[in-house]
C-alpha cells in the first residue's frame, strides 16, 4: 500500500498528488521534491551511459526513516513518485512495478481524453478514484 | 547503510561523546596536523584577525625532508575552535588531536601583554595532553620608534630572539614565566617572515610527531597497551586482558594508530600498509568500532593518493554559514584533471577509486553501531560525500548525505543548523537543489524553533532567500510569471515563511513586498480561503509599512525587485475611449499635392518599414486622436476577485510619450461584481502618448499595473494615442427650441437641435450662439448645411449670412458669436393634376418635394368658346370636387437639416485640425394655402391679363389674402375661393429668342418658352397671406405653375401689334361704340410684325357676335348685320416690322349689343406644341372684343 503517489511533469511542475493522509500532504511534497534531484541525477547518468531507454522504472530513490520513495519515468519525461511506508515489508519491487505500470496505463488514459490540455494539472474525480485505488492495492 | 544492529554494542550510558561534530572535514584532513589559531584578548579586532588566520591557513602544506631524506608532504590544518573532548579521540584517530597552538593578541599596555601570555599559557595547560607545541603572536601598540631595549624573548626557548628583522623591539615584555616563543608584528604591516616562522613551527610538530611515530613503530605488537575510544574504557574492565583475542585487538589497534601517525607524518605508502593490516587484523576479533576506524583510514590514505589535490572550499569560508556567492563546484569540469592523476602513480595497498566509497560505507555502518561513536560517523559520511562528490558520483554523495540525517546525536541547536548548511552546501555541489533548499529551509526553520534560545531571524530569513533558487522562484514577479513552474503548494509555504522571518527580522517593507509577490504569481494557486486571508495578512502588514514599487536592497546586497498587485483588482478590460464626437478632432482636408499617375501605391512614404509598422499598428495604435489639455478617458472594468469589499485608491493612468496628467480615482469594489471605471486625465502637450497601464493603491500597497504583466486576457503591451495640439471648444445653443425626435436622419456630432414648426410659406429666423468654452480662440469656423433635399431646394429653405460669421472672429474663450439661421417654409401651392398634365411636363419642376403638378386645363382652349367667363361650370366643379384629395396630399411634413459648423484655431489649427458640431434643425411644414385651380384670362388692357387662382385655405383658421398690393380677402378655415390677379403680360424681350430659331428643336424651345413664361408669373404674383389667429405671415409663390400653349398665347405678349380704327378713330380699350342701326361702320385694322421675322401664312378674321351675359353666345347674326368687304384675309407673309392692313365695313339692321372679335390665325407654323392635342396653331386676338352699342 502505497502512502502517495505524485505525477510530475517534463518542466517539474506537480500535475498531480495523491496521499492517504491528506495533513501529511505538505510533507511529502517535500519529499516527492527532493526525490527529483534523485531523479534528473538518474536520468542524466542514464542518458550518458546511453542506456535502455525502454527501461522507465528508476527503482527506488532513496528511503528515508519513515519512508520509501520510488521513482519512474515516461519517455516523454513525466515522473511518477510513488511514496511508501517503510514499514510496509509486502511491497516488493515487482509490486511496486506493476503499481507504475498501472499509474501509466491511467495517465495514457487521462491524456487521451481530449478535454485534458497536457500539461495541466489533472483534477478529474475518476482518475483520483483509480489511482486512489491502485495506492490501496485494491485494483 | 545504517547497520541493523545499531546501538547493540552501545553501552546506554552517556559517555563523555565527542559532542562536537566537525562538519568541515574532508578525509585529507586524516594526514593534517591540526593547529589552532586562537584570538585571545579583546584588543584585536576580528577583521584582523581573520586576515591574518588567512595568511597563516595559506601554509598548509610543507616540505619537509626527513632524516633519511625523503621528502615529506605535511598538512596542516588549522581551526579557530578546538572543543578539547575532542582531544579525547585522539587515540582512535590521531588526526583529531591538537598538536599546535598559535595566539594571536593585541596589546597596548604591559597589563594587557600579560594577560594574553596568561591566556596563552592556560590555553597549553588546557590541550596540555596532546600540544607539541605553540607559538604566541602579539600586535604591540604603535611603535614609538623607541630604541631596542633588550628583549626578554631570551626567556623563550632558543636564539630565535633576533629572529624578526622587521619586527621592532619592545619596550614591553613578557613575563618571566611566559615560556612561549612570541612574535612580535605590526597589525598593518606585511609581516614577510610570518610565513618562515609558520614553516618552522609546522617544522617542529613534524619533528615531534615523527619522533613519536617512531617511538611507536619501535614498541613491540605484543606488548603494546589498548588504545581506547573515550566511550570504551567501562567496557573492557574486568575483561582478560591476556586473552588471545585481546592480543590482537591491541595490535590491530596499534596498527591502525601506526598507520594514522603515518599518514600524517606524510609517510603514505607505510600508512595504507597499516591500515591494509589493521583491518585483517580487527577484522578477525569483530571489532567494529576500530575495523571501522582501519577502513576509514584506508580510504581515506588512498583518496589522498588518488585525488591529492581535492579542493577545500576557501578557508575563509570554513566557520562561516553558508554564503551566496561560494564556489558551487562543477564536478565535471574540476575532476576531469584529478580522475587521470591516479595513473601516474600507483601506489601499493591503494585502494582503487570505486572501493574507496565502499569501505567508507562499510565504515560508516560499522561505526553505526555504536551509539557514542554517532559524531564520528557524521563526520565520515560528510567525509565520504565529499569524496563522492569528488568522483562526481551524485548518487554515492547523496546517500552518504541521507544517512547523516539518520544519526541521532545530542546535538546543540547551533549545531544542527551547521549540520543541514553543511548538507545543503553539499548538495548543492552535487546539483541537487532541490534537496539542498529543503535543507537550507530546514536550517532556516531550526534558527527560529522554539527549541533554540536564540533565535535568529535574520539569519533564517537570509536562509530561506537562499533556498528561493532550489524551489524554482525568483524574487522577480516578472520572471515568475513567465517560467511558471516549480511546486506550487511549496512555494506557497516557502513564501509564508519568508513573509514571517522578513516581518520578525523587523523589515516591514521587505514582508510587505514578499506578500505582495506571494499574491502576485501564486493567486491562481490559492485557494479562495488563502486568498482571502493573505490577503488580510497583507493589509496589517502594510499597515507597518506601505508596499511602493521601488527596488529593495538588502545588506546583503541582493536586490528585491518591485512586486505589483497586477491582479487584485483584476482588470478584464482596458478601453482607450475616444473624445466626444463633436470633440473629435477632424483633419482639415487640404488640397492633395498631385500624387501622380498612380491612385495607389505600395509603398509607405514617410520612411520605417511598412510591413512591421503596420502589424504593430494594428495592434496597438489607436485610431483616433486626443487633443491637448482636453480630459481623455480609459475605461477599466475591474473585478474584486476577493470575498470582500476592496478600496483601490489613487488610480492613475501610467503613460509615457508626452506631458500626462493623470486624475487620480478612487473606487470600492463589490466583490465579484465587475466595476467600470473611467480612468482620466490631460495630455499637456501633442504627440504620441504611450499608455501602458494603471497603477493603484490597494490593500495597502502601491503597485503598477502594466498591461504587459496582467494576467488575464490578451492586452497589448501598450496603447498608443497620437494628441493633437489644443483645439478651441465651441458650445452651441439655438434660440429655438429642441426638436422632439432626431429621426432618420442621425449624426455623431449633433449638439444641440431646433425645431420650429412653420406654415407654407413662412418664414422664420433662428439665432445660433456659438460660445467658446475652450482655452484656445476660434480662428475658423466653417458652417453649411446638410439634408438630403436638393440642393435649390435646400438653399431656398436655409439661408444665412456668412459674411455675418466671419466678421465676428476670432472667438476669445468665454466670448460668443451668433449666426443668424433663416428659415422658410418653401413648399409647392400648386395643386397637381395628374390627369391633364400636358406630357411634356418640365422634369425639374416636378421633382423634389414638388410633386408632380400640372395644370388643370379642363374644358381647354376651344376656338368656338370666345366667352367672356373662360372658365367652363364643369371645370369649376371638378376643382372644387378635387379639394379634398389636395389636402391630403398636402398634409404636415418635416424637413430636417443639420447646419455643419468646423472650427478650429491656435496650435491644432496650425496643424490641420479641426472640429465638427452640428445643430440638428427640424422644420415641420404644415400646408396654409393652396392653388387648386388656375387658369388666364384676356384683362382688358392688352398688357395684362387675369390669372385666376382657385385658392383653398388648408388651414382651420381665417386666412387674410394679400393677392395683389391693394387687394385683399378674407378666407375661412378649410375653405376655397377664386381670385383673379392681374399679371403683366410676358414680354416679347423674354422670349425672343426663342422666336429666332424656329425650325429646329421645337420641342426643347417651347419647354424652355413654357418654363420662362412660368417663371415669369412667379416673380410677379406675390400672394401674401396672413392667419389671423396666430398672428403669422407668409408668402406663397406660384413657382412652377405649368402653362397650356392656350394660356401661353395669353400669357405671352402678342406678337402681333393690332392697330383697329372704326369710322378713322382709334379704339380705346373698354370704349364702347355707339352707332345708330343702319350706320355703315368702317372698320380699318393695321396689323404689325414686332417679331424679328417673318410670320407666315396669318388668317386675319373679323367675327360679329352678341353676348348674352348667360354664358351664351350668338354667332348667326345673318339677320342682323351685313358686311361688306370681307371678314376674312390670308396674309401670306409678314415681315419683321411690316404692317398689313385690312378695311371692312359692317351696317348693323337691328339695335342691340354687338361685338367684334378681331383675330389672327397663324397656322402652327413655329409651334408643334399644340398641333397633336389641339387642331389650330396659335391665336392672337385683339382683346377686348369691341363691344358696338347699337340703337
Amino acid at each position: 500500500m502505497a502512502v502517495c503517489v505524485a505525477i510530475i511533469g517534463k518542466d517539474n511542475s506537480p500535475k498531480f498528488f495523491a496521499c492517504l493522509n491528506p495533513d501529511e500532504e505538505l510533507s511529502f511534497q517535500y519529499k516527492v521534491l527532493s526525490s527529483l534531484d534523485v531523479v534528473e541525477e538518474k536520468l542524466s547518468a542514464g542518458n550518458k551511459a546511453g542506456s535502455d531507454l525502454r527501461e522507465l522504472y528508476l527503482g527506488m530513490l532513496y528511503s528515508l526513516e519513515t519512508h520509501k520513495i520510488y521513482g519512474y519515468v515516461t519517455n516523454t519525461k513525466i515522473k511518477f513518485i510513488i511514496i511508501v511506508d517503510s514499514t510496509n515489508m509486502v511491497l516488493r519491487d515487482n509490486e511496486i512495478r506493476s503499481m507504475f505500470r498501472k499509474i501509466h496505463s491511467e495517465y495514457a488514459d487521462i491524456v487521451s481524453n481530449p478535454f485534458y490540455t497536457p500539461g495541466e494539472q489533472i483534477c478529474s474525480k475518476p482518475f483520483l478514484n483509480n489511482i486512489r485505488n491502485i495506492m490501496t492495492g485494491t485494483v | 547503510m545504517r547497520s541493523s544492529v545499531s546501538y547493540i554494542l552501545s553501552s546506554t550510558t552517556s559517555e563523555p561523546t565527542m559532542s562536537h561534530p566537525d562538519y568541515e572535514q574532508y578525509s585529507h584532513d586524516h594526514a593534517a596536523l591540526l593547529v589552532l589559531v586562537k584570538h585571545v584578548g579583546s584588543q584585536l579586532k576580528p577583521k584582523v584577525y581573520g586576515k591574518f588566520f588567512e595568511q597563516i591557513s595559506k601554509i598548509n602544506n610543507c616540505k619537509i625532508t626527513d632524516s633519511t631524506g625523503l621528502l615529506r608532504n605535511i598538512i596542516v590544518r588549522y581551526v579557530r575552535e578546538h572543543p578539547v573532548e575532542n582531544n579525547d579521540w585522539g587515540d582512535f584517530q590521531t588526526h583529531r588531536r591538537l598538536l599546535g597552538l598559535i595566539s594571536l593578541g593585541k596589546y597596548d599596555s604591559q597589563q594587557e601583554l600579560s594577560e594574553i601570555c596568561r591566556v596563552h599559557e592556560s590555553l597549553k595547560v588546557k590541550y596540555n595532553t596532546t600540544l607539541f607545541d605553540s607559538r604566541c603572536i602579539f600586535f604591540g601598540p604603535p611603535k614609538e620608534m623607541t630604541t631596542p631595549v633588550s628583549d626578554d624573548s631570551s626567556s623563550c626557548s632558543e636564539n630565535e630572539v633576533k629572529k624578526v628583522d622587521c619586527v621592532e623591539i619592545e619596550k614591553f615584555t613578557t613575563p618571566a614565566n611566559f615560556k612561549t616563543r612570541a612574535l612580535f608584528y605590526d597589525e598593518v604591516g606585511p609581516c614577510s617572515d610570518l610565513e618562515t616562522q609558520v614553516n618552522e613551527f609546522v617544522n617542529s610538530l613534524f619533528w615531534v610527531l615523527e619522533s613519536k611515530r617512531l617511538e611507536r613503530s619501535r614498541e613491540k605488537l605484543e606488548r603494546v597497551s589498548l588504545l581506547l575510544a573515550p566511550f570504551e574504557k567501562k567496557d573492557f574492565v574486568g575483561l582478560d586482558m591476556e586473552s588471545r583475542n585481546n592480543k590482537k585487538r591491541c595490535t590491530g589497534r596499534m596498527t591502525k594508530h601506526l598507520g594514522d601517525l603515518c599518514l600524517q607524518a606524510g609517510l603514505l605508502n607505510e600508512s595504507l600498509a597499516y591500515y591494509t593490516a589493521a583491518a585483517e587484523t580487527l577484522k578477525t576479533i569483530n571489532d567494529w568500532l576500530w575495523l571501522g576506524a582501519a577502513y576509514e583510514g584506508l580510504s581515506t590514505a588512498s583518496a589522498l593518493a588518488l585525488y591529492p589535490e581535492m579542493p577545500r572550499n576557501m578557508p575563509l569560508h570554513r566557520n562561516a554559514s553558508l554564503q551566496e556567492g561560494s564556489p558551487r563546484k562543477s564536478s565535471v569540469s574540476v575532476n576531469a584533471p584529478l580522475l587521470s592523476s591516479p595513473t601516474k602513480k600507483i601506489i601499493t595497498n591503494s585502494l582503487l577509486p570505486e572501493d574507496i566509497s565502499k569501505r567508507y560505507r562499510e565504515a560508516i555502518i560499522h561505526y553505526s553501531k555504536y551509539q557514542n561513536a554517532g559524531i564520528v560517523e557524521t563526520e565520515a559520511s560528510f567525509k565520504a560525500a565529499r569524496i563522492a562528490v569528488e568522483q562526481n558520483h551524485a548518487l554515492q554523495a547523496a546517500s552518504f548525505l541521507q544517512n547523516v540525517v539518520y544519526i541521532n546525536l545530542t546535538l546543540s541547536e547551533q549545531e544542527k543548523i551547521q549540520r543541514f548548511e553543511t548538507l545543503a552546501e553539499l548538495y548543492s555541489q552535487i546539483g541537487f537543489n532541490r534537496k539542498a533548499a529543503f535543507c537550507q529551509r530546514l536550517a532556516a526553520t531550526r534558527y527560529v524553533s522554539p527549541q533554540n534560545t536564540s533565535p535568529n531571524w535574520g539569519k533564517c530569513y537570509s536562509l530561506m532567500l537562499q533556498s528561493l533558487p532550489g524551489h524554482c522562484l525568483t524574487l522577480d514577479p516578472v520572471e515568475m510569471k513567465e517560467t511558471d513552474q516549480g511546486w506550487p503548494a511549496l512555494q506557497i509555504q516557502l513564501l509564508q515563511e519568508l513573509v514571517v522571518a522578513a516581518r520578525r527580522t523587523g523589515n516591514s517593507a521587505l514582508a510587505t513586498r514578499h506578500m505582495t509577490f506571494l499574491l502576485q504569481t501564486m493567486w491562481g494557486h490559492l485557494t479562495p480561503t488563502e486568498q482571502k486571508e493573505l490577503s488580510i495578512q497583507l493589509q496589517s502588514l502594510s499597515a507597518q509599512c506601505e508596499g511602493s514599487p521601488v527596488l529593495l536592497v538588502l545588506d546583503s546586497g541582493i536586490v528585491v525587485p518591485p512586486a505589483n498587485l497586477t491582479d487584485i483588482p483584476m482588470c478584464t478590460a482596458f478601453i482607450v475611449r475616444d473624445l466626444q464626437p463633436h470633440l473629435r478632432p477632424k483633419a482639415i482636408p487640404t488640397l492633395v499635392e498631385d500624387p501622380g499617375p498612380f491612385l495607389f501605391t505600395p509603398r509607405h512614404f514617410g520612411g520605417g518599414n511598412s510591413l512591421d509598422r503596420r502589424q504593430q499598428r494594428a495592434k496597438t495604435k489607436v485610431d483616433f486622436l486626443w487633443v491637448e489639455n482636453e480630459v481623455c478617458e480609459i475605461q477599466v472594468k475591474l473585478v474584486n476577485p476577493l470575498p470582500f469589499e476592496l478600496k483601490v485608491s489613487n488610480m492613475r493612468l501610467l503613460t509615457s510619450g508626452v506631458v500626462f496628467e493623470s486624475v487620480p480615482e478612487t473606487v470600492v469594489l463589490p466583490p465579484d461584481v465587475s466595476t467600470t471605471l473611467t480612468l482620466s486625465g490631460w495630455a499637456r502637450e501633442g504627440g504620441e502618448l504611450e499608455l501602458s497601464g494603471y497603477s493603484t493603491h490597494t490593500l495597502g500597497v502601491k503597485s503598477n499595473c502594466k498591461l504587459k504583466h496582467m494576467a488575464s486576457t490578451n492586452f497589448p503591451n501598450f496603447y498608443k494615442v497620437d494628441v493633437v495640439p489644443a483645439l478651441p471648444q465651441l458650445k452651441v445653443t439655438t434660440s429655438f427650441p429642441p426638436s422632439a425626435s432626431f429621426s432618420n436622419f442621425h449624426d455623431d456630432n449633433i449638439v444641440t437641435s431646433a425645431g420650429v414648426t412653420l406654415f407654407h410659406g413662412e418664414s422664420t429666423q433662428c439665432t445660433v450662439t456659438l460660445t467658446n468654452i475652450g482655452q484656445v480662440d476660434v480662428e475658423m469656423l466653417e458652417a453649411e448645411i446638410h439634408s438630403v433635399l436638393e440642393p435649390s431646394l435646400q438653399d431656398q429653405i436655409f439661408s444665412w449670412d456668412d459674411s455675418e460669421v466671419q466678421s465676428q472672429l476670432p472667438i476669445k474663450p468665454g466670448t460668443s458669436a451668433t449666426l443668424t439661421l433663416r428659415l422658410h417654409s418653401a413648399a409647392n401651392f400648386l395643386a397637381p393634376n395628374v390627369t391633364a398634365s400636358p406630357s411634356t411636363l418640365p422634369h425639374d419642376l416636378s421633382s423634389g418635394v414638388y410633386s408632380s403638378m400640372s395644370a388643370s386645363v379642363t374644358g381647354g382652349s376651344l376656338p368656338s368658346r370666345f366667352n367672356s367667363s373662360f372658365r367652363s361650370t364643369n371645370s369649376a366643379m371638378s376643382s372644387l370636387v378635387g379639394l379634398p384629395t389636395v389636402i391630403q396630399q398636402h398634409t404636415s411634413s418635416a424637413i430636417e437639416g443639420q447646419l455643419r459648423l468646423r472650427y478650429s484655431g491656435g496650435p491644432g489649427f496650425k496643424s490641420d485640425y479641426c472640429r465638427m458640431c452640428s445643430v440638428f434643425i427640424m422644420i415641420e411644414m404644415i400646408p396654409s394655402l393652396h392653388v387648386t385651380n388656375w387658369d388666364v384670362l384676356p384683362a382688358e388692357i392688352s398688357s395684362q391679363f387675369y390669372l385666376v387662382l382657385d385658392i383653398a385655405n388648408l388651414t382651420s383658421q381665417e386666412m387674410e389674402l394679400r393677392y395683389t398690393p391693394t387687394k385683399t380677402m378674407l378666407i375661412e378655415g378649410q375653405e376655397s375661393c377664386r381670385v383673379p390677379v392681374p399679371v403683366d403680360r410676358c414680354p416679347l424681350s423674354k422670349l425672343s429668342k426663342y422666336y429666332e430659331d424656329t425650325e429646329d428643336d421645337n420641342g426643347s424651345t417651347n419647354v424652355d418658352m413654357t418654363r420662362i413664361c412660368s417663371e415669369h408669373i412667379s416673380e410677379l404674383v406675390d400672394l401674401q397671406w396672413l392667419l389671423l389667429a396666430t398672428d403669422s405671415k407668409g408668402t406663397s409663390s406660384l413657382k412652377g405653375i405649368t402653362l397650356t400653349s392656350r394660356m401661353m398665347d395669353i400669357v405671352r405678349m402678342s406678337p402681333l401689334m393690332w392697330e383697329v380704327q372704326v369710322n378713322g378713330s382709334a379704339i380705346r380699350p373698354q370704349e364702347d361704340i355707339n352707332c345708330d342701326a343702319g350706320d355703315c361702320l368702317e372698320l380699318k385694322m393695321n396689323l404689325t410684325n414686332s417679331l424679328d421675322k417673318a410670320l407666315k401664312q396669318l388668317n386675319v378674321s373679323v367675327q360679329f357676335y352678341q353676348d348674352y351675359e348667360n354664358g351664351n353666345l350668338n354667332y348667326r347674326l345673318d339677320t342682323r348685320l351685313a358686311t361688306t368687304g370681307s371678314v376674312k384675309k390670308t396674309i401670306n407673309c409678314l415681315q419683321s416690322k411690316e404692317i398689313a392692313s385690312h378695311e371692312c365695313n359692317v351696317i348693323f339692321f337691328t339695335p342691340g349689343q354687338y361685338k367684334v372679335d378681331i383675330q389672327c390665325c397663324a397656322p402652327d407654323n413655329f409651334s408643334t406644341m399644340c398641333a397633336s392635342t389641339l387642331s389650330t396653331g396659335h391665336v392672337w386676338r385683339f382683346t377686348p372684343p369691341i363691344n358696338i352699342s347699337v340703337k
